[in-house]
């Protein structure tokens, strides 16, 4: 009862006072948040800065150096040996360019199917198996790359007796590329909402049919842009086809020809006694990191596209 | 004076014009202390009641009741929840689900089901979502397939907006149509009975009626069991009910089941009365 009195007693002009002193102490802590923010802005910029530095002096090397290499023969002839009557006699390097295509198509027929079979397996179950396998492949995409190399060598060039192949290469590459897919399809395939699954099920669907029909279908935007990021890290990849595709000086598709591509004719040009040779590297930089830029630029134009569509 | 009794007669008529299991027809589904737990914790339980043909019965109860749950049990969706399990019997035409010798995807086509958002497939068209039960089945003959489809999408009153676009998108529906073409989806498998799960919450009141008419006509054809938040749309479209309740220790149990003329009107448990009054829940 007593409080309810002094309730009734206050005043009910509010207390101008008291308003001026919050809004003068919040006024200034205000201030004070404004300052701390732009220093926190002007701190993040400066961080941009430095990582950006190293990255636009890359880019600034790489087409300074390169475009001057870059004309049309370079596209479609072999490469030459330069010798002292023509010292600049390079050549193009359209077997280095077959080569990776090629390299890259069939380590993509080897790897996207499994890859993306053993992710939607992981996403669909919860067995051992399926915990083991996930271990491997995490366990593998953090594997140096050059070991496939080796393990492609001792298998296929060495036990196998298949000798410096394309296929050895694409081998290489596949192992590199697979747990990257499988990655990537397990978190697109757990992305699909389980409601879906629940509507397939019920219609009497068994659990297999509904994972090819319901979920792979639903999830295909995310498998597709981790199989396109998959092949533009093979594309650049140096170490696992070093020791087995051959350096092949010929145009060639065939699976079992030795083959040359890109990033290995970077590192054998670049150990190059002629200087016209050693400049050529810069041409071929250029074009294998267009070549890559092409590939995740198409991944994310598909994602994005495919993305306004559902929604 | 003579008003009062003549109240009180009327009532009395009322009350023994209710609906005796006996006259509500052959049963459908027959649930025996059905009770469900999910890694040794019991979510509903003690649920005793048969489904009857050709009615609707609705689960009516407030939340963490077990309805879902245990409407979830009819068509066994438990069975890939991990740690879920399922005791006492259901029986579909006098074939025990779970130890009987039907198998599970048998039992789906039979028991269809129809859930709380509409979830038609997104990547496939209007008549794809249609069809895909009877795809999942292996039904691949064109002629059945359209017929199918056109018969399904006009039980469940879609036929005439959708005719002329069917290869569209499915996600191009608004919610309402959606939630059609999921009923309409479940019906092409002709099933003997249809579960729906809160068929309405994630809809407009006009997209409600729509689907409340529907189920009006469909039980002509099928049995229906539809959970039901809402107490005005169990007393109108239900001919029976069940009432269920959260127990002391968490767990849902069946309350009463009945006509839902006697579980509205004059319940035997107070509890039930209190909740279809609206004194909780």
């Amino acid at each position: 009862m007593s409080e309810l009195i002094e309730l009734e007693e206050k005043p009910l002009e509010p207390d101008h006072g008291m308003r001026e002193e919050i809004r003068s102490i919040s006024d200034s802590v205000r201030a004070r948040r404004v300052a701390r923010s732009r220093i926190m802005v002007a701190l993040c910029g400066v961080a941009l800065f430095i990582a950006a530095v190293p990255l636009v002096a890359l880019l600034y090397q790489l087409f300074d150096k390169g475009l001057s290499q870059i004309h049309w023969k370079f596209f479609t002839t072999l490469p030459m040996t330069p010798t002292l009557v023509s010292p600049n006699a390079t050549g193009g390097i359209s077997n280095a360019i077959v080569g990776t295509i090629a390299l890259t198509i069939y380590a993509s027929i080897l790897a996207i199917p499994v890859g993306v079979l053993v992710g939607v397996y992981l996403a669909e179950t919860d067995s051992k198996l399926a915990t083991s396998l996930r271990v491997v492949s995490q366990t593998m995409a953090g594997a140096p790359s050059i070991l496939m190399g080796l393990f492609a060598f001792s298998f296929l060039v060495h036990d196998l007796n298949i000798g410096f192949t394309a296929i050895a290469g694409s081998f290489a590459l596949a192992v590199l590329m697979l747990p990257v897919i499988i990655i990537s399809t397990e978190i697109a395939v757990r992305n699909v909402p389980n409601s879906l699954r629940e509507a397939g099920l019920a219609l009497g669907a068994k659990p297999h049919k509904v994972s090819l029909k319901v979920v792979l279908p639903s999830s295909i935007t995310g498998i597709v842009t981790g199989c396109i990021l998959a092949i533009s890290r093979a594309v650049g990849e140096t170490a696992p086809v070093l020791l087995v595709i051959g350096g092949g000086f010929t145009n060639s598709w065939q699976p079992f020809d030795p083959v040359s591509a890109m990033p290995l004719a970077i590192f054998e040009n670049a150990k190059s006694e002629w200087p016209s040779q050693r400049a050529q590297v810069w041409g071929i930089a250029l074009v294998l990191v267009i070549f890559v830029f092409i590939l995740s630029l198409t991944a994310r134009i598909w994602a994005s596209r495919k993305q306004q569509v559902r929604n | 004076m003579e008003q009062e009794i003549e109240i009180m007669t009327e009532i009395k008529s009322e009350t023994t014009q209710v609906v005796t299991p006996a006259v509500r027809g052959p049963v459908a589904m027959q649930l025996t202390n059905v009770a469900v737990a999910f890694h040794g914790r019991v979510a509903v339980r003690d649920c005793t009641f048969d489904v009857a043909k050709n009615r609707v019965t609705s689960l009516i109860g407030p939340s963490g009741s077990g309805k879902t749950t245990l409407l979830r049990a009819l068509n066994r969706l438990h069975d890939l929840t991990p740690g879920a399990k399922v005791t006492g019997s259901i029986s579909l035409e006098g074939t025990d689900i779970y130890r009987g010798n039907l198998t599970v995807t048998e039992l789906r086509t039979r028991v269809g089901m129809v859930f709380q958002r509409p979830n038609p497939f997104p990547t496939m068209s209007i008549y794809d979502n249609v069809v895909s039960g009877l795809r999942f089945n292996g039904i691949k003959k064109k002629s059945l397939l359209d017929e199918s489809a056109e018969a399904s999408l006009r039980s469940a009153a879609l036929w005439d907006s959708v005719s002329s676009r069917l290869k569209v998108a499915a996600s191009n529906l608004s919610g309402g149509e959606q939630q059609r073409l999921c009923i309409a989806r479940a019906l092409a498998l002709d099933p003997e009975v249809l579960l729906m799960d809160e068929p309405t919450s994630a809809l407009d009141p006009i997209a409600t009626l729509h689907i409340e008419e529907l189920m009006k006509t469909l039980k002509e054809r099928v049995t229906v069991v539809i959970v039901t938040h809402n107490m005005q749309q169990a007393a109108r479209i239900s001919d029976d009910c069940a009432f269920l309740l959260m127990g002391e220790d968490r767990a849902g149990e069946l309350i009463e089941f009945d006509t839902t003329e006697k579980i509205f009107n004059n319940p035997d448990d107070s509890r039930t009365l209190d909740y279809t009054l609206g004194r909780f829940g």
